[in-house]
């Protein structure tokens, strides 16, 4: 059996019927990542032992008949800025190298009570924020859809693994697109939650007021798996809600008759990428013709909240990196480096005026979605890049379409939804919807995929 | 029209090395220059952040005393 694209929920049929066994999916897997990852980057660190441990346990278990829950002798695999206790977690840094954490993240122990079973850390943009870059310790991810591409940034190790069949999810994270991004280049599916919806605490911080983690999977059903086990309140984030966690998967199957969805189309309609804007259109048919109400919002340009997002957080980056950059400035990446420096620069007031400038933002994005259930957009506005060293920066210049619901802390999906007729490379919808609704949103990108295949779709490996 | 602060003419090389030093930074020449290279960019999208709110807009994230006590 070739286990390399089966989703979470397939494996768990498998599981019940006895016909596939956590150790033969994970050696399986762990086979697959020693063939074909030395061209992908996608893994810094991969932990065969710590695998073929927590499967056999789980194989035990489910033995005797104890299931703990969907995601038990799961492989998964997680962003390496995601603290795992005697294994390295280095943020991908020079900075970073030799750090080695005494406790797990708190998302970690959930996974690890859930019977899930860690595969190993993945490659990521330098602490989340700098890359794609040529000057760290590892070199970068490659997209499994064609390695002369990328495969995003800063979840590239989660986006390309998941995609090469090499995990059924991972865990990412997402500042201002970073779960986002790679699902949408790499053709899976990548939920940012709402703000305090999953905890951060043990997750090396990009920002303080923008860091979300999340999983990204194949399938937005499998992201309604990974995230029931992930989502909660955590006392020790300061920035957690408590707040109920509803039962994600069951409202998968409620479909989208009836719902209103607000497209955004002002954002994509001038997408560089010529492909973009009618992959998004028949996108919104699909859900249309699914009995979706369909109806115009106009929001903010890209480039106001792209410009309050970006001035928010690389004030809080730099308070997170200062003493690091007046110690040891040559240790960072390039373009990390000159993204956090100019945070040294921007003023008191300039951080104060653009933390107003949120609550307007993501005051107008409430006020439409008390006007519709979702708001349904692109997720990238062109494929994925090439990897070119030299390449300007575009943090600043180039409006970012995923960081409009960074801002507004609300929850939102990437889905695959086609391909660009000249590369071949995934397209891809973004649905969005109020804070804690993440519910909706999985209905949402469920329907779509119910009556679509592009998430069926996988690269071949050679 | 949005009130910004567009119409401020960019910051010198020299003052962006004299911020640096007063932020405590004392970067080799090399890595001075790649960011003398960036910095327009941040500056520019710095300035274009609205000035005009009214006092009750608050900033997204505001004190909240009962967060503090865990």
């Amino acid at each position: 059996m070739d286990v390399s694209f089966l989703t979470i929920a397939e494996l768990g049929r498998l599981y019940d019927k006895r016909e596939l066994s956590p150790v033969e999916a994970v050696t399986a897997l762990l086979r697959r990542i020693e063939s074909h990852d030395a061209s992908l980057n996608s893994f810094i660190r991969v932990t065969p032992e710590v695998a073929l441990r927590e499967a056999e346990a789980a194989e035990r278990e489910l033995a005797a008949g104890r299931r703990r829950g969907p995601l038990h002798g799961i492989p998964y695999a997680l962003k390496d800025i995601v603290e795992t206790a005697g294994i390295p977690t280095t943020g991908h840094s020079k900075l970073r190298q030799d750090h080695v954490p005494t406790a797990d993240a708190h998302l970690v122990t959930r996974l690890r009570e859930a019977g899930a079973v860690l595969m190993g850390k993945l490659a990521t943009w330098e602490f989340a924020l700098g890359g794609p870059s040529f000057d760290l310790p590892w070199p970068p991810a490659r997209n499994p859809w064609n390695r002369d591409y990328l495969p995003g940034g800063s979840s590239s190790g989660a986006g390309a693994a998941v995609a090469a069949g090499f995990v059924p999810g991972a865990i990412g994270t997402d500042t201002g697109g970073s779960i986002r991004g790679p699902a949408a280049v790499c053709g899976i599916a990548g939920l940012k939650p709402t703000y305090g919806r999953v905890s951060r605490r043990g997750v090396f911080p990009n920002t303080f007021t923008m860091d979300h983690c999340g999983p990204l999977t194949r399938s937005a059903e499998d992201i309604a798996l990974m995230l029931q086990v992930i989502a909660g309140f955590d006392p020790e984030d300061p920035g957690s809600e408590d707040c109920p966690v509803p039962d994600y998967a069951a409202a998968l199957g409620e479909g989208v008759r009836g719902l209103r969805l607000g497209i955004v189309e002002d954002w994509y309609r001038d997408a560089p990428h010529p492909d973009v804007a009618p992959a998004v259109d028949a996108a919104v048919e699909v859900l249309r013709g699914l009995g979706a109400e369909i109806e115009p919002v106009r929001l903010s340009s890209l480039r106001d909240y792209t410009d309050c997002k970006t001035t928010i957080s690389i004030v809080e980056l730099y308070a997170i990196h200062e003493r690091d950059l007046r110690s040891r400035p040559q240790d960072f990446g390039r373009i990390l480096r000159n993204r956090v420096l100019p945070g040294a620069l921007i003023r008191a007031e300039d951080y104060v005026q653009a933390q107003r400038w949120r609550t307007v933002l993501a005051r107008e994005q409430a006020m439409a979605l008390k006007r519709v259930d979702a708001l349904v957009t692109a997720a990238a506005l062109n494929v994925a890049d090439r990897p070119d060293p030299d390449a300007p920066d575009r943090l600043v210049s180039a409006p970012s379409i995923t960081m409009p619901f960074s801002v507004g802390g609300l929850p939102a999906i990437a889905i695959p939804c086609g391909f660009s007729r000249a590369e071949g490379l995934p397209l891809s919808l973004q649905i969005a919807a109020a804070p804690f609704a993440e519910a909706t949103v999985l209905r949402v990108a469920h329907a779509y995929q119910q009556a679509t295949d592009w998430h069926c779709r996988h690269p071949m490996l050679v | 029209m949005r009130d910004d602060l567009r119409d401020l003419p960019p910051a010198s090389s020299d003052e962006v090395r004299l911020l640096l030093r007063r932020a405590g930074l004392d970067l080799p020449e090399e890595l001075l220059q790649q960011f003398l290279a960036v910095w327009p960019g941040f500056e520019a999208m710095v300035r274009r952040i609205p000035r005009g709110n009214g006092y009750p807009d608050e900033p997204a994230h505001v004190y909240r005393p009962g967060r503090i006590v865990r």
